[in-house]
């Protein structure tokens, strides 16, 4: 009987992750810029959330667009009543990490992260490069890639606006603290 | 083999149940919560005559063109007021930080120009914990047309505080206790001989409301009444907007009673009354640019 006792706590152990293998946070920074005729405006945001498992190799954030702003109020109101955000609220990524991640390297690792980015109510599957290092204060995440709104069926208002540029570049750096069990 | 037993279920148990103890793999998704100020509480700086409470961001400059055209009354003969002459502003305010604006301003009535500012002291927070917006306004007009008067003649001031709530998405409401002054004032007879005097204080209370219709589109009201003593053969102005919001311009097209653009005008000149149908058109059109 204690051998059994002794074999399902192990079995416990080997099946609960590491604690500082799990990082989270909630201050991230998420930028896009945004070209339109003679003119480049960057919208931002330090609403950022988002957690790591590097157990199980998953990435995941999400940010309420709603806290996005470019600057110009007008600018925002436009951006949102563009976005849905009533109905949609959230841009979010899930997906896995890709590349090999030495957790026990403090040098600044490329990563590639392939999984669904989810906007505007559409979701497609993205693969996104990056980088990660572990620091003193967490996990450190940077990475940029390219939106296509067409792909997320998002049209830009028309009327007496310029027209804004399809393809926006997207950045985001966090430092995810590591997360105690 | 209840051993056995007993194994395969303590194993089956740590396979399955003991993953979903720890950090769910995806997150819930939770909206943000900032506490930071409501947004908007009027769409554009201006109600129609009356400073509005709405803040111009740090950078932002919002350039305004104002026009009222003559009484709707006088019928198809003049257009409803469309071919009688138009008092035009030309505007441009400038916000210095997110709490301190400026702006300055040129009317064609009298060659007018103003100079002006707003210094929002308190701002309604999302989450509640300050339930009001609560500005100071003032401004100094000097009129430029011919016609004699020193500099110090020529001068009129308006000095304001602009209480307001937006107690909904759609609803918000201002009032606003102000305090007119003109150096100098005139006596004069009417064309029934009747004597016309002007005072140099008037004290008044602009009120202002918003409904908003849709998400471009809301109706707003101004009444200015005055309090106390005021001059001669004057009424409290009264304004209808319509204001449609579209991508970084604020379209206004309003009926109003007063052809003046400054409040101590609004305040101290204007002679018709809505209700008996002195009701003139206008509009303003802001445009918001970040620099």
């Amino acid at each position: 009987m204690t051998r059994i006792i002794i074999s399902a706590f192990l079995l416990f152990l080997l099946n609960t992750p590491l604690a500082a293998q799990t990082f989270m946070g909630e201050s991230g920074t998420a930028e896009f810029t945004s070209k339109v005729p003679l003119h480049t405006f960057t919208g931002s945001s330090d609403f950022l959330i988002g957690q790591v498992n590097l157990v199980e190799n998953t990435v995941d954030f999400y940010i309420d667009l709603t806290t996005l702003k470019t600057g110009n109020k007008k600018r925002d109101k436009d951006m949102l009543i563009t976005l849905e955000t009533k109905e949609y609220p959230f841009a979010e990524f899930f997906g896995n990490i890709q590349t090999e991640f030495d957790a026990s390297n403090p040098a600044k690792q490329p990563v590639k992260v392939a999984g669904e980015f989810k906007i505007h109510g559409v979701t497609r599957k993205i693969e996104v490069d990056g980088t990660m290092q572990v620091t003193p204060e967490g996990l450190n995440i940077q990475a940029e890639w390219q939106l296509n709104i067409k792909d997320y069926n998002i049209v830009p208002p028309k009327l007496l606006v310029v027209k804004v540029d399809e393809v926006q570049d997207i950045k985001i750096n966090a430092v995810l603290a590591p997360v105690n069990n | 083999m209840v051993r056995r037993l007993l194994f395969y279920f303590f194993f089956v148990v740590s396979i399955i149940i003991v993953p979903t103890l720890d950090l769910a793999a995806q997150m819930p998704r939770q909206r943000a919560n900032p506490s930071g100020p409501v947004d908007e509480v009027f769409w554009a700086p201006r109600v129609v005559h009356l400073t509005s409470v709405t803040n111009l961001e740090k950078n932002n400059l919002d350039f305004n063109i104002k026009h009222t055209f003559g009484v709707l009354t006088n019928g198809v003969e003049d257009l409803f007021g469309l071919d009688a002459a138009a008092n035009i502003r030309f505007g441009l305010d400038y916000g210095i930080t997110d709490w301190l604006s400026v702006g300055v301003g040129r009317s064609r009535f009298d060659k007018l120009y103003d100079g002006r500012f707003k210094l929002n002291a308190l701002r309604q927070k999302k989450d509640g914990s300050i339930p009001l917006e609560l500005a100071f306004t003032g401004n100094a007009a000097i009129l430029t047309v011919k016609n004699g008067y020193e500099v110090a003649d020529r001068l009129s001031y308006m000095g304001g505080v602009i209480l307001a709530r937006k107690f909904s998405d759609r609803i918000s409401l201002q009032v606003t206790p102000m305090f007119t002054h003109f150096n100098t004032v005139t006596i004069e007879r009417d064309i029934n001989d009747q004597v016309v005097e002007e005072i140099n204080d008037i004290v008044a209370l602009g009120i202002a409301g918003r409904v908003v219709l849709t998400e471009r589109v809301a109706l707003l009201v101004e009444y200015i009444p005055v309090l106390g003593d005021r001059n001669d053969q004057t009424e409290d102005a009264l304004s209808v907007s319509f204001d449609i919001e579209t991508g970084g311009h604020v379209f206004q097209l309003f009926f109003t009673t007063s052809q003046s653009m400054t409040e101590q005008h609004v305040v101290a000149r204007n002679r018709d009354d809505f209700l008996n149908g002195d009701i003139r058109f206008g509009f303003n059109v802001h445009r918001v640019f970040s620099l």
